[in-house]
């Protein structure tokens, strides 16, 4: 073996099955936002028609309505889903993080009952961690879930939990340990979103849409059977399901090429028709850096799935992903909002679906998102810290 | 589809780190910027120069019909890296990588080249090339051929001494620079038209691809230097890589250095041994000379700054990485005009875009 960065004939031909079924099937309008109850059941009826393709879960394996594809075939399949703008996933934090943990850590009862509902859009899946008071310190999470016959009995205040206004089941991590400190006498539970004493208030975003959520429990009864893993494990799961979130598959690069491509058209449009108003010579330079970004990331996720194939482990390094693919998707939106200049805060009349195929509007949502990148999934100070003291061994502070 | 090196290419550059930390430490690096070239300096040059031999790098890139190796520019880049990592005064990866796969081209048109390729090929000469337009070459006065161009039409085989050579300080004391300035004397050996051109080219993607993997060891050396100093150093009771400004900054640098890692060994895979590379290869080179003339520099400045005082003093070896990091970017065109063409490229369209283009065709070579 030896570097060569020439795709297989099999390679080529998953991408052209990919790109036959996606062009016939993906919306030929863009989906209304899914942070609104007709966004998220259109969204909902994509995941499932994704399903119907065998196209939802490339990289699970066949049992669970999965491809078994590895991650270079993933890939491969992710360039043609963003190649055509195809709808972002709604099922995301289940499809990237809670099915890799239940795979890793569920029984195969659970596996067999969560999984394929999972991957045929049947189930959707909300992080339900932060808390008001534990957000980078999750360690000091309160919200407890204590054992009474075969049931945990859950009492406490979580927030900030993506789609959970419209998500069907949470994965949780809650006190089994009353009398425990940070991170021991934790455990992985999960739960239906509609339980009895849970109480879902959705929190307006940046766009005013709820897309997230605080959840109340007041005494909601879970049935033991839904502890993943062992009780008081739950920190060291959560930690791996950390790890796939700031890992490959949270944010694969070919929807920051998307945009990068995206970037530049905008540029040379908007360079081909200055006129009175000349652009800022630093937007070429801040375009050709975001191009650069992009395409840097994207061959730093092919090496390291290639090393990954090869049996080598992500650890650490994860971190510095995290920082670079959320500072880049700030960068190309702030560049594109600066070349759209007056035009960018303006809104699409009318409907949520014409807001969504507005390229102003696009633009203008994706910038207010991508200002959520640097803090989502362990802000970006916490991950240089992280890259400090693990991978450079500098001393905690 | 594999983006992983090969053991062999592994162990080679492992090979080169053991003999460079015994033979180029940042001890050694010192001895040659103060003795300016002096005797000491050159018993450690010479001995080095013997180390280096024993590596059986020679012809490396020259074609086996020709009594090389046969390898790729690929095969140099953990290599490149290492020797980027010990601010290597010797041009060995200019050498290996640039001027012998073009004296080998030059050979197999011109007998009046064999003589040259045979002593370099057996280690007994060495020879580099100096493009035709630039400015002061490194270490040319130590070579025993020079490759030169009247214009990028023109490669021509001199013997050093035939050539007018003037020695430039340089700030980066160990980069040796001389003028070279032809003379009425006719070459060994000479190639004309766009067969010249040709090799001038390739050699100009090499040249900027092996510079940008060198310029991954110089940034990684820095932080390490800095990350070494930051556990040493104690302020306010602590050390003061404890704190988060210091920390941050060299997880920043390192940030840079990993997201140019990749382009790097990418824009030489996707690089012939003699050929010029297609529009892809070497859009690809250009950002690879870019991001890691960035990452370098980014390590630069913040290994510096984590010295605090001590950064700026002469006493700290540090200087001897960064100074090769900056003047290094100036090199095979230079950062600032590899970014123009890219940003050009973007503008006129020739850059491919878009999430389905990252290897396509000609991109990558095996
Ligand atoms: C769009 C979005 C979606 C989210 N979705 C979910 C979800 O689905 N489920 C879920 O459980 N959570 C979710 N979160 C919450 C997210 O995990 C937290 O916001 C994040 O962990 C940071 O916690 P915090 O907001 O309490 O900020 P804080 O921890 O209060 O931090 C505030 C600021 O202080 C900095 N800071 C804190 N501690 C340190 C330190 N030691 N050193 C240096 N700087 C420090 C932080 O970096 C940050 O800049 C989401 C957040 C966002 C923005």
């Amino acid at each position: 073996m030896a570097i060569d960065l020439r795709y297989t004939d099999a390679h080529r031909a998953l991408r052209a099955e990919a790109r036959a079924w996606l062009e016939a099937n993906v919306p030929r309008e863009p989906l209304p936002s899914f942070d609104t109850a007709e966004g998220f059941e259109a969204h909902r009826r994509w995941e499932a028609q994704l399903h119907s393709g065998r196209w939802s879960m490339v990289t699970w394996p066949q049992e669970f309505g999965g491809r078994g594809l590895d991650l270079i075939e993933w890939l491969i399949f992710e360039e043609e889903y963003y190649r055509v703008d195809a709808p972002f996933r709604v099922n995301q934090n289940g499809v990237f993080l809670f099915g890799p943990t239940l795979m890793e850590y569920g029984t195969p009862e659970q596996k067999a009952r969560f999984l394929p509902r999972l991957a045929a859009g049947e189930d959707m899946w909300a992080q339900v961690w932060s808390e008001p008071q534990a957000g980078s310190d999750l360690a000091a999470l309160r919200t407890t879930a204590v054992r009474d016959g075969d049931h945990y009995v859950i009492n406490g205040h979580k927030i900030w939990s993506t789609r959970a206004v419209h998500a069907d089941w949470g994965f949780g991590l809650f006190r089994t340990d009353p009398a425990s400190e940070r991170h021991r006498g934790l455990s992985y539970i999960v739960f239906p979103l509609r339980t009895p004493g849970v109480r879902i208030r959705g929190i307006p975003q940046l766009d005013g849409k709820a897309g997230f959520a605080e959840i109340f429990f007041e005494d909601a009864r879970v049935p033991v059977a839904d502890l993943i893993g062992g009780e008081g494990q739950g920190w060291s799961i959560a930690m791996a399901t950390a790890g796939f979130e700031r890992g490959l598959m949270l944010r694969s690069p070919a929807r920051f090429q998307r945009t990068a491509q995206r970037l530049v058209e905008l540029y040379r449009r908007e360079t081909a028709a200055q006129g009175a108003a000349p652009i800022d010579p630093g937007l070429g330079a801040a375009v050709t850096q975001c191009w650069m970004d992009a395409e840097a990331y994207a061959l730093a996720t092919y090496m390291t799935a290639s090393r990954l194939i090869a049996g080598g482990s992500i650890g650490a390094e994860a971190s510095l992903n995290k920082v670079f693919w959320s500072e880049l998707d700030v960068a190309m939106h702030r560049a594109a909002i600066a070349l759209l200049g007056a035009r960018a805060e303006l809104r699409a009349q009318g409907s949520e679906a014409a807001a969504a195929a507005d390229e102003a509007c696009r633009w203008m949502d994706g910038f207010l998102f991508s200002l959520a990148g640097p803090i989502y999934a362990g802000a970006n100070e916490i991950q240089r810290n992280i890259i400090a003291e693990r991978v450079l061994g500098l001393p905690k502070g | 589809m594999d983006f992983t090196f090969t053991e062999e290419q592994e162990l080679a550059a492992q090979a080169l780190r053991g003999l460079l930390d015994d033979h180029c430490s940042g001890a050694d690096l010192r001895r040659a910027a103060e003795a300016r070239g002096a005797g000491a300096f050159a018993a450690a040059r010479a001995l080095r120069r013997e180390r280096l031999k024993e590596l059986g790098l020679a012809g490396v890139l020259v074609p086996t019909s020709a009594g090389g190796l046969g390898l790729a520019p690929i095969d140099l880049a953990r290599l490149a890296e290492e020797a980027g990592r010990a601010a290597l005064p010797e041009p060995l990866i200019d050498v290996e990588g640039i001027a012998l796969p073009m004296l080998a081209q030059l050979a197999a048109a011109a007998p009046g080249a064999h003589d040259a390729l045979a002593a370099a090929l057996a280690q007994q000469a060495t020879v580099l090339a100096v493009t035709p337009g630039s400015g002061p070459v490194a270490a040319a006065v130590d070579a025993d051929y020079l490759l030169v161009g009247r214009s990028p039409d023109e490669l021509a085989l001199h013997r050093r001494d035939a050539l007018r050579l003037t020695s430039v300080e340089s700030v980066d004391p160990l980069r040796r620079l001389a003028t070279v300035e032809l003379t009425d004397a006719a070459p060994l050996a000479v190639l004309q038209g766009s067969v010249a051109r040709q090799a001038w080219d390739a050699a100009a993607s090499r040249s900027a691809a092996l510079i940008a993997a060198q310029q991954l060891g110089l940034g990684a050396r820095m932080i390490a230097i800095a990350v070494a100093y930051a556990l040493d150093r104690k302020q306010f009771g602590k050390a003061i890589g404890a704190n988060q400004a210091v920390k941050h900054a060299l997880a920043d640098a390192q940030m840079r250095v990993e997201f140019a890692r990749p382009v790097v060994y990418a824009a030489c895979a996707a690089l012939d041994a003699s050929a010029p590379p297609d529009a892809s290869a070497s859009l690809r080179v250009s950002h690879a000379f870019v991001a890691a003339a960035d990452a370098a520099d980014r390590a630069a400045r913040a290994a510096i700054q984590v010295h605090g005082a001590m950064g700026y003093s002469w006493e700290v070896d540090l200087q001897f990485y960064a100074k090769r990091a900056w003047t290094s970017a100036a090199l095979a065109g230079g950062r600032s005009a590899h970014f123009a063409r890219l940003h050009r490229a973007l503008l006129d369209g020739s850059a491919a875009t878009g999430p389905d283009h990252l290897f396509d065709a000609g991109a990558a070579r095996a």
